[in-house]
């Protein structure tokens, strides 16, 4: 019986490979990608984690074996860095970094996926690819317009409060401005032995709304003129208020908090309120979370010169290193797929989604309406505050090197060893000579 | 006579053919990529602009910016400071416990393989431990502070506590080399000697300073010389509890040059970097020899 299977297996291969080279595994039933196997990696983030479980499905599907990584953000990068700078074949679906978009795009690391995407035989008709943001999409083009990777997430910065009970108790509501949320958390800080405000550690990124709320920003007018302005009075004003209320309202060893504390402080109500991540909040309203009985939500709050919430977004690229270019698409139109989409939405509560036929969707409104917060109408606010283009600094190639300058002049004037003035003022005299050394004419 | 001279040279030329295959793998190994992290120090090497790597037109720039830069200087500073905290305090517990466990017991024995743990310990382990113990929020070290009334601040996040402590987690990591090193000296010490200074009636602090220090000399050096190389090489303990920061107060020479490398794609700085330091390396070790603490006065 045995005997018979197999020698029945071998012939159906053999006369498949003979009569279809390349494609006969598909001609004769077979898994198209068979035999392949693929190394993908992403940092580690809800959304990669929530796509995992669902891995399984496309090894079943295509035959394909999926080596999927999930390192921490810092550490993806470096390794992402040094393969992607050596034109290793290591990988061959990584995600693209936002900070990261200007090098790894603009240095030619990536494949363009447009032919790709145009190719019926690795596209399914109905996979639509205009139904992305247009506005998040367009930071992945390189100069040619060329798209380098399909955004996977459209992640805006508002409003989070996993203890809403007690600003209410204390009369107030969720703040809208710099003033307001100043008072809330002087109002309700320590209560319950509970601390008000906690950001993750990465300042160049959680920062940046309160430095342009102040009317501040990081460069004079990006990305064509790229003189950095972190001393001028606004940004120091702004230096100064987000390190009061870091310091004043924060739990202790706040400037050690990364990300994923952030994310677990908040869903255990273990601290009142944040300003982060829509996909690192909206995990406080989880069922099972502490916090899901009390937590509100609002956009991010504005200041003196109006409201800006940060808006980032990565997606999944092709290294050109990779060899096998085919089937890593074909990987990524399976997981950036409506239906696959869909599911993640429906099954596990993904929301930071790109597809506007989900976003539109009635059930995706009334599903991000938590204790009566509109999250929906939320996320849509901020997306289209985004189109006043306040977050082309982001995509400077050289912005790592300044992002480093902003976390270190911040953590500097948080743990008191330097004057907020000081220390922009050094951020300033670090970032020149950063961009100087990058190559950029000032 | 020329038979003689004959053969000689052919054993010579033996040993060398034996020696060869070893030296080859040593070159290929060793001063193969110490000649390749030399030549990319005098490159702008960075993987952003191709042909960098062979562009020499300006073979000392990366130096001239690492010494006129104020971070590169900063970081040396802060480097010495660590290595003099660490090197500090693992000779004082190390040559202090081995002292105290120079005896001939088996539950001395039992202790001593006790305090070998935190150097078995893989680096990364070690930090992650220290993180838990610092992380307010979790440690219980903290808990235990709280229970007694007290609430201290984090000490990572202080820029005046945070190298300390770098530096004690590290010394609580490496104490155990300089003990283990000290206490095989000490074992090794003919017992006459000591008996000899008790009958001519010297003390505690005199058998110390005169009869068993001067022993230990010559293995404490290589301790010392061991700690001190290591210390520069100090990295998972700054990468998992500080960053670097708060703001640049953790911000060793090691550290800047894998920012600088890694973060910022500076391969030619960061080599650069690289250089000086094996040189600064091998600069103390040349000068802790020629100070001839590693000497036996009885050689």
């Amino acid at each position: 019986m045995g005997g018979k299977l197999r020698r029945r297996a071998v012939i159906t291969g053999a006369a498949g490979m003979l009569a279809l080279p390349g494609k006969a595994p598909a001609a004769v039933g077979a898994k198209p990608l068979s035999g392949v196997t693929l190394n993908v990696s992403c940092w580690n983030a809800p959304y990669p984690q929530f796509l995992k479980k669902y891995i399984p499905e496309f090894e079943q599907e295509t035959g394909a074996r999926v080596v999927y990584t999930t390192p921490a953000f810092p550490i993806y990068n470096q390794r992402m860095d040094i393969a992607l700078a050596t034109h290793s074949d290591a990988y061959d679906v990584i995600n693209v970094t936002f900070i990261y978009i200007g090098r790894w795009v603009g240095a030619g690391w990536m494949t363009p996926l447009d032919p790709l995407i145009a190719d019926p035989k690795l596209t399914p008709a109905n996979w639509d690819p205009k139904d992305f943001l247009p506005g998040i999409e367009a930071a992945f083009r390189d100069a040619k317009g060329q798209l380098c990777a399909v955004p996977w997430i459209a992640d805006v910065m508002m409003g989070g409060a996993a203890r809403y009970d007690l600003i209410r108790a204390a009369g107030l509501t969720m703040p809208d401005t710099f003033d307001e949320m100043h008072k809330m958390l002087a109002a309700v800080s320590h209560k319950d032995g509970l601390p008000g405000f906690v950001v993750e550690n990465h300042y160049g990124w959680t920062f940046l709304g309160y430095l342009q709320g102040f009317g501040a920003n990081v460069f004079r007018a990006p990305p064509h003129d790229l003189m950095p302005v972190l001393d001028t009075p606004e940004a120091v004003q702004a230096a100064e208020f987000f390190a009061t209320i870091m310091r004043d309202y924060g739990p202790r060893g706040a400037l050690s908090y990364t990300y994923d504390q952030v994310t677990a402080a908040l869903k255990a109500a273990k601290v009142i309120y944040s300003t982060e991540n829509e996909a690192f909040v909206t995990q406080m309203a989880q069922k099972g979370a502490a916090a899901a009985p009390t937590c509100g939500f609002s956009l991010f709050p504005k200041g003196p010169a109006g409201r800006f919430p940060q808006i980032a977004t990565h997606g999944w690229g092709i290294p050109a290193g990779s060899r096998k270019k085919d089937a890593a698409w074909q990987f990524i139109a399976w997981a950036m797929s409506k239906k696959l989409l869909l599911r993640m939405f429906r099954e596990q509560g993904w929301s930071s989604v790109t597809r506007r036929s989900i976003i539109d969707l009635p059930e995706f409104h009334a599903k991000l309406n938590y204790n009566g917060f509109d999250v929906a109408k939320i996320y849509l606010e901020t997306l289209n505050l985004a189109d006043k283009g306040y977050m082309a600094y982001r995509t400077v190639p050289a912005y790592p090197q300044i992002d480093r300058q902003i976390n270190i002049a911040l953590q500097s004037v948080i743990s008191g060893e330097k004057k907020a003035a000081q220390a922009m003022k050094d951020a300033q005299h670090n970032s020149l000579e950063a961009l100087r050394r990058a190559g950029v004419k000032l | 006579m020329s038979a003689g001279a004959g053969w000689a040279r052919a054993q010579r030329r033996a040993f060398l053919l034996g020696l060869a295959p070893a030296l080859i793998v040593l070159a290929a190994v060793t001063v193969g990529p110490a000649v390749y992290l030399v030549a990319t120090s005098l490159t702008p090497l960075t993987p952003v602009k191709p042909g960098s790597g062979l562009d020499f037109s300006h073979p000392l720039g990366n130096y001239i910016q690492a010494l006129f830069q104020s971070s590169f200087p900063h970081s040396v500073l802060l480097q010495a400071e660590l290595s003099v905290l660490t090197v500090g305090m693992q000779t004082l517990a190390g040559v202090g416990l081995a002292l105290l466990l120079d005896v001939e017991s088996r539950w001395m024995e039992v202790l001593r393989t006790g305090f070998l743990v935190p150097m078995v310990l893989p680096p990364i382990v070690v930090a992650i431990i220290w993180k838990v113990l610092t992380t307010p929020d979790v440690s219980p070290a903290y808990s235990l502070l709280a229970w007694f009334g007290l609430r201290p601040g984090s000490l990572v996040t202080n820029p005046v506590t945070a190298l300390p402590l770098i530096a004690f987690a590290d010394t609580w990591e490496w104490f155990p080399f300089t003990m283990l090193m000290v206490l095989a000296a000490l074992q090794m010490q003919p017992r006459e000697q000591l008996e000899a200074a008790r009958i001519d009636g010297a003390n505690s602090r005199q058998m110390f300073w005169h009869v068993r220090l001067p022993f230990i000399r010559p293995a404490l050096t290589v301790a010392v010389l061991f700690r001190l190389i290591d210390s520069i090489k100090a990295f998972p303990l700054i990468y998992v509890l500080t960053d670097g920061g708060p703001g640049r107060a953790t911000e060793v020479t090691n550290y800047y040059a894998f920012i600088q490398t890694f973060n910022f794609a500076y391969w030619g700085y960061g080599s650069a970097i690289a250089t000086m330091m094996v040189a600064g390396v091998f600069a103390l070790s040349l000068l802790i020899g020629r100070l001839g603490f590693g000497r036996d006065e009885d050689a």
